[in-house]
């Protein structure tokens, strides 16, 4: 496991190549390109502001960055897991002509997303001014967050990628789950708003992601420290980072002939 | 420079490789009812190539030439034996296999380049040869989808050539060009011969004797004989009842 961690450290350099050269593939075919790294959020945003802002008449007036920030994490989460799905079948030609560590094709999928998020990020910045979101001190818990975040996705997509490579369907299944979680995470609405007090522990425990979604609410929004449920996240970001690179580790090799 | 020792490698014999979650819960009990064979691609294969060798490797279509070389390659590791390479290996780009359709040429031999490790800086060196050489000229810029197939191998066979690396693989990329580039594409072989060890695979019996001072002959997996190129391209060619040296497959 640790073998797989410096195999992948030595070729950082082309880790770097193929998420640059990922990114310009995938903006080429737009005619926009690069403006779409920008419009798509917003136009998400837009999405969501209408349906509960408009027609559920439901939400506060901060609701618009409350959401953004959810759906900005939640996208990373969720792009990076579709991207992994079929990140190394998709690659055959690749895979079967070069040796490199194969961890590298889910991992610049991860990284790409944390770029759309920073993306994002720079438009909800002027948007956290308008709105009136005091800043705090507590906005240095952000880089802890999306480390946790970071490390919990790693490990989530390496299993994806295996199993990916096995199971030519695992791509629709996820695409399901990922919207069930969708729903099932606070990013439409808070947790304090729909959750039943006695229940929120129960909440937070069954689904690891709300406590860390609560606390990107907490330090860009509300000014406050992360809610104690963030632990429950990185406790669990941890296990699946231990088991995603210890499951990719043991089946590395065999995928190249199973593809 | 490359030494293999009672090599073997072998597949899992399945109707689908992958299959689907689904028909796996489905299908689970005649999953696990089902004997899943094994299949050897290689077995009990043996060689050693010296530093600055050509070996030609020759065989029926599925006989385990490509396996072979993704073994020398690193990227099957071996279920039986040993193998040993000494130095680094080129790509192996057959056609242009794994080059990105939606980038350009130019991004391809930059992505290739440091998939196989070289430098950005070195790639800057060899990038203008290798672009003169697959005679790409504006298409460079072009995404690679846009290419011909000879466009395609030209790129990859350039790339394995300029790449400077101990060892090259080649996986029947010479008769894919036209006339004018197989010429060209020989003077690059005489040039690298005997700088570097060569693996060339290829299914054009000239090809194959021109260049290679060693033939393996592989059948179904195992090695039907090695040796001196002219006596076993003959033996090949009678277990195959042809006459006289086979046309391309492609």
């Amino acid at each position: 496991m640790i073998e797989q961690l410096k195999k992948v450290w030595q070729r950082r350099e082309l880790l770097y190549y193929v998420v640059k050269f990922q990114m310009k593939a995938e903006n080429k075919n737009k005619v926009l390109g690069f403006v779409w790294s920008f419009l798509d959020p917003l136009l998400l945003l837009l999405t969501y502001i209408v349906l509960v802002s408009i027609i559920f008449k439901r939400g506060g007036p901060q609701f618009p960055i409350l959401l953004f920030i959810s759906l900005l994490s939640w996208r990373w989460f969720a792009s990076s897991l579709s991207r992994s799905v079929t990140s190394i079948s998709s690659k055959v030609g690749l895979v079967q002509s070069v040796r490199f560590p194969l961890a590298i094709l889910p991992l610049s999928g991860i990284i790409i997303g944390f770029f759309e998020w920073l993306f994002g990020f720079v438009i909800l910045v002027p948007m956290l001014f308008i709105f009136e979101a005091p800043l705090t001190v507590n906005i240095l818990w952000l880089p802890v967050l999306l480390l946790i975040q970071f490390v919990g996705t790693i490990g989530a997509c390496l299993i994806v990628a295996v199993f990916g490579t096995y199971l030519s369907d695992l791509g629709n299944i996820l695409q399901f789950a990922i919207r069930i979680g969708f729903y099932l995470s606070p990013i439409l609405y808070s947790v304090e708003d729909l959750i039943p007090e006695p229940l929120t522990m129960l909440y937070m425990l069954a689904n690891p992601f709300a406590g860390l979604l609560e606390s990107y609410k907490n330090v860009i929004i509300r000014g406050v420290a992360p809610t104690e449920y963030a632990l429950a996240g990185l406790v669990f970001a941890c296990v699946a980072f231990v088991v995603g690179l210890w499951y990719f580790s043991r089946s590395e090799y065999k995928l190249v002939k199973v593809i | 420079m490359v030494n293999v020792n009672d090599l073997g490698i072998k597949f899992k014999m399945e109707k689908r490789r992958r299959s689907g979650a689904l028909a796996f819960i489905l299908e689970r009990s005649r999953y696990r009812q089902r004997s899943r064979g094994e299949f050897w691609a290689l077995r009990h294969v043996s060689f050693t190539v010296e530093r600055g060798e050509t070996v030609g490797i020759i065989g029926r279509n599925g006989s385990g030439k490509s396996t072979l070389l993704r073994v020398i390659a690193g990227i099957y590791p071996p279920d039986e034996g040993k193998i040993s390479v000494g130095g680094e290996v080129s790509t192996l780009f057959s056609l242009g296999a794994g080059f990105n359709q939606e980038l350009s040429g130019r991004d391809n031999i930059y992505l290739d380049g440091i998939m196989i490790g070289l430098t950005k800086n070195q790639i800057d060196g060899i990038i203008d040869a290798i672009i003169e050489f697959a005679e790409l000229g504006d298409f460079i810029d072009m995404p690679v989808r846009t290419y011909s197939s000879g466009m395609h191998s030209r790129l990859g066979f350039a790339i394995a050539i300029y790449s400077d690396k101990d060892i090259v693989l080649i996986d029947e990329i010479m008769s894919a060009g036209d006339a004018a580039f197989r010429q060209k594409a020989e003077i690059e072989m005489n040039r690298i011969m005997g700088e570097r060890t060569v693996l060339l695979v290829s299914h054009d019996m000239n090809t194959i004797k021109r260049f290679a001072s060693k033939v393996i002959w592989l059948d179904r997996g195992a090695m039907a004989a090695m040796g001196e190129p002219g006596e076993v391209i003959e033996q090949y060619l009678a277990a195959s009842r042809v006459k006289k040296p086979p046309p391309d497959e492609y």
